[in-house]
């Protein structure tokens, strides 16, 4: 029965909307917009959060990711003295590793090279990835075309190899890659598979140091190894350096994710040790994903926040028209008072249309806010997500802004007295 | 004589907060029998409408009493005063008062918005009353298709609504030519024929001639009261 009462002053209050269609449109577009940026702002920061999973989420966040780096400052007396430069992680700190440190499921080896590929007579500059074949289930690099490495390959030194499909075109081949042989430092290896297209992304690419040309060529790591040996020689403009990493990189996977970070610090004070000139990183995705996460959040907040201040002014924009209103319908007020009308309808009734006002541009927000995300994705590129709860919110929020705005007026409304009301011309 | 259904004892009005006050109404006592057809006639600014407002509760005396069918109302709160105006009482305005942007369904309705009947259930009802003061083909329209008679039947409907005892009409046909305000007047006396005490507010000898006692108000006092 109050329900039913309710939507009859709904109604009503709908047709007194309806009655004035321009001002009704002007009071909503603040809430419109407001709304609209809000869904949008949220959109782009959701879509920023996915994209952030895909990017970080790609190395795992089961694992931790060492990586050789040249140290900054050389020792120049020992250059001198020595012409290869040797740095990074060694065959004895993974021993070290797969020996003492306890929970860690795989440590795998990786090395990775600068060389020109032949094929006929057309040449590419390729990075070299020995890799085992459980690293590439690790970071899902499958094939689209012919199969993946397989520890076959790797027991009996096979020259095999799986290429992105981007160098194809430039190594002239054209047909059925498969079978093709490549040269890589006088030695051939044979193309066994293509990996589908999806290279790494941003942080993931820096993280397992990939290049952005997508020229990766991956080799059974035994192979590579008994083939090339560590060291590695790069002629640049007559001078030629010589570099010897044992292991450009170790993928160490945790059996368990609460003791990843426990993980990491146990590596981190073992390489410590080993290592004091600091020729090597740590990479700890899930570390660096909660940090990202972190920073994202706080930017979400920021820009709903500036997006929430239009929501603010669409507010005010209510609460001011309709205290036009309320001096408008004063003679209303009070024939509906003559009428009956208690303090608390005309409250409920002007309530009723602010809320009703700011609710249905609420709903057109969220649709503006769609439209924008829309176009702003279209021109832009970025990626955006609008999720069910940020519609539930902006709607919530909108209905709470109507509810706000309205309280003065209706209060002011419901506190005229009756006769000088029903007089007011 | 049956019982009275208005009883005023010695009402003053003051407007105002500050001295002077507008000393508006001046020790009224005045008395209305159930089922009575009563007039007030007097000059402009005499204080009928301050006395008809005090009569439909919706202002208090400043001093005296009112006893509405025996309660006596100058101590009711706001809340209580809205539930006597909403279920006893009639109220039919000069200017006719309907909410112009309801249908002539609607405005009759909005007394039943405040009332404890569901709205569904009086839908039939609220095309009975429409129909007894001959609208039934208007219904959807807004006030301002209507002429000023036609305005002042529903608002007379609207007043009927929630068929109250008490009929209070502030100069009825003050807007309406001679002719529609007949009809109006005719409604008004089928209404006292029912049975429903009347009070009207007029300034015109001949209409208050249909009542049954005139009241003439003069400067907030009852100067002449007698059979019109
Ligand atoms: N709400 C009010 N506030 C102040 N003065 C009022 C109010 N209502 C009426 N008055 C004054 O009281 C006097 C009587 O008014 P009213 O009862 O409307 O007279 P009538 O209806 O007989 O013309 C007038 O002088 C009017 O200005
Ligand atoms: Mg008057």
């Amino acid at each position: 029965m109050i329900s039913q009462k309710h939507l009859e002053l709904v109604r009503m209050g709908l047709r007194s909307l309806v009655g004035y269609p321009m001002r009704t449109v002007l009071t909503m577009l603040g809430v419109v917009f407001g709304v609209g940026s809000v869904i949008a702002m949220l959109a782009l920061g959701a879509g920023a959060e996915r994209e952030l999973l895909k990017e970080i989420g790609r190395l795992g966040i089961q694992n931790i990711i060492i990586n050789s780096i040249k140290p900054e400052v050389q020792d120049t007396s020992n250059q001198r003295s020595n012409w290869i430069s040797s740095y990074g992680i060694t065959f004895k700190d993974h021993r070290q590793i797969v020996d003492t440190i306890p929970g860690i499921e795989k440590a795998l080896p990786v090395h990775v090279s600068k060389k020109t590929v032949w094929q006929g007579s057309k040449r590419v500059e390729g990075t070299l990835y020995a890799v085992t074949p459980e690293h590439l289930d690790m970071f899902q690099l499958n094939t689209s075309v012919g199969r993946n490495l397989t520890h076959l390959d790797d027991e009996k030194l096979s020259r095999v190899c799986v290429v992105r499909s981007g160098m194809l075109k430039e190594l002239g081949i054209y047909q059925d890659p498969i079978g093709f042989g490549l040269n890589i430092d006088k030695e051939t290896f044979y193309i066994v598979g293509v990996l589908k297209d999806d290279s790494f992304l941003g942080y993931a690419r820096k993280a397992l140091s990939v290049d952005a040309k997508s020229s990766e060529i991956y080799v059974p790591y035994s192979s590579a190894l008994r083939r090339h040996g560590t060291r590695s020689i790069t002629r640049r403009s007559g001078s030629s350096e010589a570099t010897d990493v044992e292991l450009n990189q170790v993928v160490i996977s945790v059996t368990d994710l609460d003791q990843v970070l426990v993980t990491a610090r146990m590596l981190g004070s073992l390489l410590e040790r080993n290592h004091p000139e600091k020729d090597y990183e740590l990479v700890v995705p899930l570390e660096v994903l909660s940090q990202r996460q972190k920073t994202q959040q706080v930017f979400n907040i920021a820009l709903v926040a500036i997006a929430s201040i239009s929501l603010l002014v669409g507010g005010i924009g209510i609460a001011n028209i309709m205290l036009a209103t309320v001096t408008e319908r004063t003679k209303e007020i009070g024939v509906r008072r003559a009428l009956g009308a208690r303090r608390r309808h005309i409250i409920a009734q002007f309530l009723t249309e602010t809320t009703t006002i700011s609710t249905i541009g609420g709903g057109v927000g969220v649709l503006v806010g769609i439209g924008l995300v829309q176009v702003l994705t279209f021109f832009t590129g970025w990626s955006a997500a609008i999720t069910l709860s940020s519609v539930a919110l902006s709607l919530s929020i909108s209905m709470a802004v109507g509810i706000v705005s309205g309280i003065y007026p209706a209060r002011r409304a419901a506190g005229l007295d009756p006769i000088s009301a029903l007089r007011h011309e | 004589m049956k019982a009275p259904i208005i009883s005023l004892q010695g009402v003053h009005k003051y407007y105002g907060d500050c001295e002077p006050r507008l000393h508006v109404l001046k020790g009224i006592d005045l008395d209305v029998a159930e089922g009575e057809y009563v007039s007030i006639t007097g000059t402009s600014g005499s204080g009928k409408s301050t006395l008809l407002n005090l009569l439909g509760c919706l202002d208090n005396t400043s001093n005296g009493a009112y006893l509405l069918n025996g309660r006596d109302v100058s101590l009711y709160s706001d809340d209580e005063l809205s539930k006597i105006r909403n279920e006893d009482i009639g109220f039919i305005f000069q200017s006719f008062n309907l909410i112009p942007q309801l249908t002539v369904f609607e405005n009759v309705q909005v007394p039943l918005l405040y009332g404890a009947r569901s709205i569904a259930a009086t839908t039939d009802l609220c095309h009975e009353v429409i129909d007894s003061v001959g609208l039934s083909d208007r219904s959807e329209h807004r006030p301002t298709q209507l002429s000023g008679g036609e305005c002042q039947r529903v608002a007379i409907a609207r007043a009927l609504i929630n068929d109250p005892v008490l009929l209070l009409a502030d100069e009825p046909t003050g807007n309406l030519d001679s002719t529609t305000g007949e009809e109006v007047l005719a409604l008004i006396d089928d209404l006292h024929q029912q049975g429903r005490s009347v009070v009207m507010i007029t300034h015109d000898p001949e209409v208050a001639n249909r009542s049954q006692r005139r009241v003439d108000l003069r400067d907030g006092i009852i100067v002449e009261e007698g059979a019109a």
